[in-house]
C-alpha cells in the first residue's frame, strides 16, 4: 500500500473505518474531496495601487493656481501628502459580462472611482458599459494617474473639463466599426458633477477614436470628444470639446518607445446662471480652451524621461489670461510594480508672477492588477 | 504598433490572387478562388507556425506579436483589437505570459468567442506537461515570475507536437469539413519533426550533462528534453536586472561547474552575459526567441533546429 494511503488510513482510523480505494476494477478516477482551491479560483483579480508625494509649492499654488485636487500645501514649505491607495477588483461575471470595480481611499474620504459591467457577447461590434466610470471624452480623462507619464494632471483638465475626473454613474454604448483600422465610436449619458458643490446633472458625451499604423514601429491614435451638460435649468448648457493625438514610436524589438501626445480642450457655457449671482447674471458665454503637449521617451525597462507643455485659463486669484506650465519628468521604474517620480515645473501667471513646483512620487502595485488598454 | 500583417488576407493567397487575375481576364468565367476557411490569429510566431503546419491551406494565419519581440512586452495597441474582431479561433500561450496585453484586446475585440474559455479560444499550455510550478509561498519578492508555472516550452519540440495536436484538434471542431486534411496535416508533421528531431538528439547527445547558463529562465523545456543542465539564471530574479554581485556569483559558479555557454534571447541585451563571459571564457550564444526571431527562421523546425544548432556549437 502506498505510504501517503497508509497515513490516510491510520488516520481514518480514528472516526470511520478506512475504506480501501482499490478495489477489483481498479481504483475511480477524481480528486479526494474535490479542488481544495476552488473559492480561490472564483476570487475576482484583486489589486491595490498606493501613491504617495512629496511636494515643493514656490509661488502658492492652491491660491494662484487652483483645481490641482489637495496635492498642494504651504508656500515655500516641502510637505508630505499620501494621495491614495486604490482598490481593484476585476472579474467576469458570467458569459455576458465583466465587472471592474476602483475604489479610492484618500485624506478626502473613500469613493468608487469606477464601478461597471462590460458586456462581452453583444454582436455586431457593439459593447454596453452600466454603472459609474470616467467619462469617454479624451484620451486622459480615461485612465488612472498610475498610469500617466507625468505625475499630475494638466492644468487644463482641472480648468475645464472637471476638479478631478469628468465622471458619473450612467451607460455608454460603443461600436467598433468594421474598418481595416480601429475606429470606435462610444456615446455615453452620464450624471456628472465636474466640480465640488455642483449637482450631478445629464451630460451626453459622444468620442470617436481611431489608430493608425504608420509602420512596424509606429502608431497613431486620433480622438475626438464632445460633451453637452444640463445646467439646471432649460436652455442652459454647459458644451465641452476635445481633440487628442497619441504618437508612438517603438522599435520591435525593443523595450525602448518614445511617445508624443497632446489634447486640446475647449468649454462653452450656454445661458448658465451665477452661482449665487445676482438674479439674471449668467456665466461668460465666451469660448475658453486650453491644451497640453508631452513628450516621453522611455529608453529602456527601468528609466524614461519627458517634458510637458501647457496652456489653460487662469484661475483663483491670478489675474484673468493665459496660465503656461513647462515641467520635465524623471521616472525610475525599480520593477512593473513600483515607480519613483520626479517632476518639476515653472509655471508662469498672468501678470508675470507664478513660480516653481515640485512633485517627488512613489508608487506601487500590488495583486492582480488588469493590464490597461493602450 | 509592432505587429506585423502576417495574415495571408483571406482569397489572396498566391495561387489565388492568380485565379482572381485569371477570372478577371476571363470575364467571370473562372471558378472564385479557394479560400480559406477560417482565419487563426495567435499571440506569438511560434504558435502561427504550428497552425500554419495542421491548417494548411483551410487556415488564414497571423500573429499578434513578432519573433524578435520579447512576448511578456508586447503593446496592446488597438489595432490588434482589431485583428481578433474576426478571429475565428485565438490561440495563446496561457500561463500569463501574455497577461499584461492580451486581455484588454480581447474585451475590445467585441468576439465573444475568444473570451477565455470560448470555444474559438485555444490555450496551448492546455496541452503541454507545465514545468516550474512553484510548490511553496509566492510573492513578488521573487521577481515578476510566473505563478502557474513557465509559458516558454515552444522551444521543446515534444511540447511543440502537443500544441499542434491540439491545435488540430480544435481546428476540426471549428471546421468538421476538414477534420481529416487537419489529422492529415498533423501527422505528415509528426513525421517530419520526428525525423527532424531525431537528427537533433543526435548533435545533442555527447552534450548531455553539460551546463549552460540562461538570460531568463526560458530554457526549462529545451533542458529537459536535450538533456543540458542549467547552472543558473543571469536575472537573479525573473525580470530584475543582475547586479555586479549577482554576476560575481555566476562567474564563481562558472568556474566551479565547468559552464561553457550563455545563451540569450536576442531581444535581450547581452551586455551582462558578456561581462560573465570575459571573465569565464565562456561563450554568449544569441539565438531567435520564437519563429520569426530572425529573417531565415521561417517554420516551427527551423527555430527549434537553429536553437539546436546555435547551443551545440556553442559548447564545442
Amino acid at each position: 500500500m502506498h505510504r501517503g494511503m497508509l497515513a490516510a488510513c491510520a488516520l481514518a482510523a480514528l472516526v470511520p473505518p478506512c475504506v480501501h480505494a482499490q478495489t477489483v476494477e481498479g481504483p475511480a478516477a477524481g480528486a479526494a474531496g474535490g479542488n481544495p482551491l476552488a473559492r480561490l479560483m472564483l476570487m475576482p483579480d484583486v489589486s491595490a495601487i498606493g501613491s504617495f508625494t512629496g511636494v515643493y509649492d514656490g509661488y502658492d499654488v492652491p491660491g494662484l493656481s487652483p483645481d490641482r485636487g489637495d496635492l498642494y500645501g504651504k508656500k515655500g514649505q516641502p510637505t508630505f501628502v499620501f494621495q491614495e491607495v486604490e482598490l481593484g477588483l476585476q472579474a467576469v461575471v458570467d458569459p455576458y459580462f465583466r465587472a471592474d470595480v476602483f475604489a479610492s481611499f484618500s485624506p478626502g474620504g473613500a469613493d468608487v472611482e469606477e464601478a461597471y459591467a462590460t458586456t462581452l457577447a453583444l454582436p455586431a461590434g457593439l459593447q454596453l458599459r452600466a454603472g459609474k466610470f470616467f467619462s469617454p471624452f479624451g484620451r486622459m480623462n480615461q485612465q488612472h494617474p498610475h498610469v500617466w507619464e507625468f505625475l499630475d494632471a494638466p492644468l487644463a483638465r482641472g480648468r475645464l473639463l472637471a476638479e478631478d475626473t469628468l465622471s458619473g454613474p450612467g451607460v455608454v454604448a460603443s461600436w467598433l466599426a468594421p474598418t481595416p483600422w480601429f475606429a470606435q465610436l462610444e456615446l455615453a449619458a452620464q450624471s456628472t458633477a465636474p466640480y465640488s458643490g455642483e449637482d450631478p446633472e445629464l451630460t451626453g458625451v459622444a468620442r470617436l477614436l481611431q489608430y493608425f499604423t504608420l509602420s512596424d514601429a509606429a502608431s497613431v491614435g486620433l480622438g475626438l470628444s464632445g460633451a453637452r451638460r444640463n445646467e439646471g435649468s432649460p436652455g442652459a448648457f454647459r458644451d465641452l470639446g476635445g481633440v487628442d493625438v497619441y504618437l508612438r514610436y517603438r522599435p520591435v524589438s525593443s523595450r525602448a518607445y518614445l511617445a508624443v501626445q497632446g489634447e486640446l480642450y475647449l468649454r462653452k457655457f450656454q445661458d448658465v446662471p451665477v452661482a449665487g449671482g445676482a438674479p439674471g447674471e449668467q456665466l461668460s458665454e465666451r469660448p475658453e480652451h486650453g491644451f497640453w503637449g508631452q513628450a516621453f521617451y522611455r529608453q529602456d525597462a527601468y528609466v524614461g524621461y519627458g517634458v510637458r507643455y501647457e496652456e489653460a485659463p487662469a484661475a483663483g486669484a491670478s489675474a484673468p489670461g493665459t496660465e503656461r506650465r513647462l515641467g520635465g519628468v524623471l521616472d525610475w521604474y525599480p520593477s512593473e510594480f513600483s515607480r519613483v517620480g520626479l517632476q518639476a515645473s515653472y509655471d508662469h501667471l498672468p501678470g508675470g508672477r507664478g513660480g516653481l513646483e515640485a512633485l517627488l512620487h512613489f508608487e506601487f502595485g500590488i495583486g492582480a492588477h488588469g493590464a490597461h488598454p493602450f | 504598433m509592432h505587429a506585423p500583417n502576417l495574415l495571408v488576407p483571406l482569397g489572396w493567397a498566391p495561387r489565388a490572387r492568380w485565379g482572381l487575375l485569371a477570372a478577371a481576364g476571363l470575364a467571370l468565367a473562372a471558378p472564385a478562388p479557394a479560400r480559406a476557411a477560417l482565419h487563426v490569429v495567435t499571440t506569438v510566431e511560434g504558435l502561427a507556425a504550428l497552425a500554419r503546419e495542421v491548417g494548411g491551406n483551410r487556415v488564414a494565419v497571423e500573429s499578434l506579436s513578432r519573433g524578435v519581440a520579447d512576448p511578456h512586452f508586447v503593446d496592446a495597441n488597438p489595432m490588434l483589437a482589431v485583428k481578433l474582431r474576426n478571429a475565428d479561433l485565438l490561440v495563446d500561450v496561457g500561463l500569463e505570459l501574455e497577461i499584461g496585453w492580451l486581455p484588454p484586446l480581447v474585451t475590445q475585440s467585441r468576439n465573444p468567442d475568444i473570451q477565455p474559455g470560448g470555444r474559438k479560444r485555444l490555450t496551448a499550455a492546455s496541452a503541454v506537461k507545465v514545468l516550474d510550478l512553484p510548490t511553496g509561498p509566492v510573492d513578488r519578492s521573487m521577481g515578476d515570475l510566473h505563478p502557474q508555472g513557465n509559458p516558454h516550452f515552444l522551444n521543446d519540440p515534444r511540447r511543440g507536437l502537443d500544441v499542434a495536436a491540439a491545435i488540430a484538434d480544435r481546428l476540426a471542431v471549428l471546421d468538421p469539413a476538414g477534420a481529416s486534411a487537419y489529422q492529415s496535416n498533423l501527422a505528415a508533421f509528426r513525421t517530419r519533426l520526428t525525423e527532424a528531431m531525431e537528427g537533433w538528439q543526435h548533435e545533442l547527445e555527447p552534450l548531455r550533462g553539460r551546463k549552460i547558463f540562461t538570460e531568463h529562465r526560458t530554457f526549462t523545456y529545451f533542458l529537459d528534453w536535450s538533456g543540458l543542465v542549467s547552472a543558473g539564471e543571469l536575472e537573479p530574479r525573473p525580470g530584475v536586472p543582475p547586479p555586479p554581485s549577482h554576476l560575481a556569483e555566476l562567474v564563481q559558479v562558472a568556474r566551479q561547474q565547468g559552464v561553457k555557454e550563455i545563451v540569450v534571447e536576442n531581444y535581450y541585451d547581452t551586455k551582462s552575459a558578456e561581462v560573465v563571459a570575459r571573465s569565464t571564457g565562456a561563450k554568449v550564444v544569441q539565438i531567435p526567441g520564437d519563429v520569426g526571431g530572425e529573417p531565415s527562421v521561417r517554420t516551427y523546425a527551423d527555430y527549434v533546429g537553429l536553437v539546436v544548432q546555435r547551443v551545440a556549437e556553442g559548447l564545442r
